[in-house]
């Protein structure tokens, strides 16, 4: 970061700051719903809570809204049922993980698809343009110049971290997810916490669908491509909060981080080739380094 | 009198059901089978089964093997593309270079070795977690085939000035059979002895269900997991170098198209088992299942698009039903 900073004059300006906030957002979103999702399920490799279907979720969900759009609807219709997708996409997923026990990576996996899929037959692949007034709010700039997409961000983290990190719900939620049995024997319902979470993941895909189409002005086909770096800030914020669990702040941090990089690079025009590798590396770098400090047993 | 007809009538009924649930996946593969000879009449002619082993088959079984192992062992490996894509950027662009034909295919195998190393230093070494570790080497390989295809241009071969053992393996025959399906049953042998027959796939076993007591026991745990993502990462490369001499081109991130397909697979394969273990047969009944499927709808006339819909509520139906089962039990 200092590097970029000396190296890109224009790194540290205040418009250049707002517009990579403005860029993380729909990742960051995404990654909230994620690190939710980490903290109910615990960090076990295979059985611990993960929702592959967040990017296609995104997907779907902005097809959905700019199909709306398009066919003539007006955003009081588009906005609920896109909202409601998401909804349902959660709710759906929480059904097959607590209601039929399979594994969140693979009842996720199989949602996943089934969102894919549904999205192609919607848009047959194309790119659905949308614009209505709605939409350009959001991506309008607000007060002191700063874009509404940054306000909605930064409301939702805010949220999000009161919810997670302040209040009894959130408190059960780590209790759920760091020991399941102490959970249930504390009398904590168990199943509906891991429901909330993704449901609450299902909801963040549908908002970060809003804030991409107001971003891009339509859908885009290979939206779900987003996972993996989902995944891959989700994973980092926890390595960045301090006691090495999933938090939101941490999450927002990281989203930024990676949003600051992605920008430094561009900026100090070194080809975008790198991008891809520099985060893998520094991700494995900065694990490398907290794992070290605290040697866990296997 | 009555009564005792009724509960027997009832509990063989009963035990019928328990039957079907707990080979949900022979059940589901036979209704699948079924109902797609009837819908197209294509789909059971000898020239189909064969295509649709060749071509979806092969590969996702070969690099389903890799996985198999890993998640066996507890883990999971999201570099199997880039192990199955370095390879293949290694292999065509030696044979581009017209090296030898051996040479490229070591320099190839070599290639996916060295992501098998660098997850297994992360993995065992470092004790990073298996899902950051490898989803860090498949971020990484990314950058390093965009830096080496200039952004992601596939590299071509031009036929007619390839090496005979290139075609050979790529369209070749043994006694009518394609050498592809050779391969795949020789890995497949290799696979199933390594992983059920030996010392060593045992200790993978323990790893994946108590690694803590794993260690404790004296196994060498670190060692055990490095070789296990070793041998993932050489299998795919295999792959890699297969897909390579069947298109002819190196295609930057194709092998990414297989990473969720085989994960679904294995976890499909664990549901043959009481227990929920993979095991190489159940991995290699779930490939066949999810790859019928692709081809039977394609035959039906469905567009691909309906096609990831059905596979997904494919992997949702076995997985409930097996999950049902494992309710009952308990």
């Amino acid at each position: 970061m200092i590097y970029f900073s000396l190296t890109a004059p224009l790194f540290l300006s205040y418009s250049n700051v707002l517009n990579v906030v403005q860029q993380s957002a729909v990742l960051g979103v995404l990654a909230f719903g994620m690190t939710t999702v980490f903290i109910s399920g615990g960090a076990h490799v295979i059985s611990g809570g993960i929702d592959l279907s967040a990017g296609s979720n995104l997907g779907l969900s902005a097809a959905i809204y700019a199909s709306i759009i398009q066919a003539g609807g007006t955003d009081w219709i588009a906005l609920p049922v896109t909202l409601l997708t998401g909804l349902i996409i959660g709710a759906i997923n929480a059904w097959a993980i607590v209601g039929l026990k399979i594994l969140p990576l693979l009842a996720t996996l199989a949602t996943m698809n089934v969102c894919a899929g549904f999205e192609l037959v919607l848009t047959q692949n194309t790119v659905v343009p949308a614009a209505s007034p709605l939409l350009t709010a959001v991506a309008a700039t607000g007060s002191l110049a700063v874009p509404n997409i940054v306000y909605i961000f930064f409301c939702l983290a805010a949220f999000l971290l009161i919810l997670i990190e302040a209040t009894p719900f959130g408190l059960r939620l780590y209790a759920v997810g760091g020991f399941r049995e102490a959970a249930i024997a504390a009398g904590i319902r168990v199943n509906h916490y891991v429901a909330a979470s993704y449901l609450i993941s299902g909801v963040c895909g549908s908002v970060a669908a809003i804030l991409s189409l107001s971003l891009l002005n339509g859908s885009s086909p290979g939206a779900g491509e987003i996972l993996l770096s989902v995944v891959l800030v989700a994973l980092l914020g926890v390595i960045v909060s301090r006691r090495s669990v999933p938090t939101i702040s941490g999450t927002l941090i990281s989203s930024l981080f990676i949003g600051f990089l992605v920008n430094g690079f561009q900026l100090t025009n070194v080809s975008s080739y790198w991008v891809n590798g520099v985060q893998g590396g520094l991700i494995l770098l900065v694990v490398a380094g907290s794992s070290f400090s605290r040697r866990a047993a296997y | 009198m009555a009564s005792a007809i009724t509960s027997t009538h009832d509990h063989t009924r009963r035990g019928v059901v328990r039957w079907m649930l707990r080979n949900s996946l022979l059940v589901g593969f036979v209704l699948v089978f079924a109902a797609l000879g009837i819908a197209a009449p294509g789909f059971l002619t000898w020239n189909n089964l064969v295509s649709v082993i060749l071509n979806e088959f092969t590969l996702a079984t070969i690099i389903s093997l890799g996985m198999t192992l890993v998640i066996s062992a507890g883990g999971i490996d999201l570099s199997v593309g880039s192990a199955a894509d370095i390879a293949s950027l290694a292999f065509i662009g030696l044979v581009g270079a017209h090296q030898p034909f051996w040479l490229a295919v070591i320099a190839g195998l070599s290639g996916a070795l060295l992501v098998g190393a660098l997850n297994a230093s992360l993995i065992a070494g470092i004790r990073i977690s298996p899902l950051l570790a490898t989803l860090g080497t498949l971020f990484i390989s990314t950058s390093v085939q965009q830096l080496a295809s200039n952004g992601g241009q596939p590299i071509y071969l031009i036929s007619g000035t390839l090496p005979e053992a290139f075609y050979f393996l790529g369209r070749g025959q043994l006694f009518g059979v394609p050498v592809q399906i050779y391969i795949v049953a020789i890995l497949a042998i290799v696979f199933f002895v390594i992983l059920h027959k030996t010392k060593f796939g045992r200790y993978v076993f323990a790893l994946g269900a108590q690694s803590g007591v794993a260690w404790y026991s004296g196994i060498q745990v670190s060692s055990i997991s490095a070789l296990v993502y070793v041998l993932s990462a050489v299998v795919c490369g295999i792959a890699g170098i297969l897909l390579s001499v069947t298109v002819k081109a190196y295609v930057p991130q194709s092998g990414n198209a297989y990473l969720l397909w085989t994960i679904g697979a294995v976890f499909i394969g664990t549901t043959l088992h009481a227990e929920g273990r993979p095991s190489v047969a159940g991995t290699l009944l779930g490939v066949l299942l999810l790859s019928i499927v692709r081809n039977g709808l394609l035959l039906i006339g469905w567009n691909f698009y309906w096609q990831q819909v059905a596979t997904g509520l494919l992997i949702f139906a076995v997985l409930a039903f097996s999950g049902r089962r494992s309710r009952e039990a308990s």
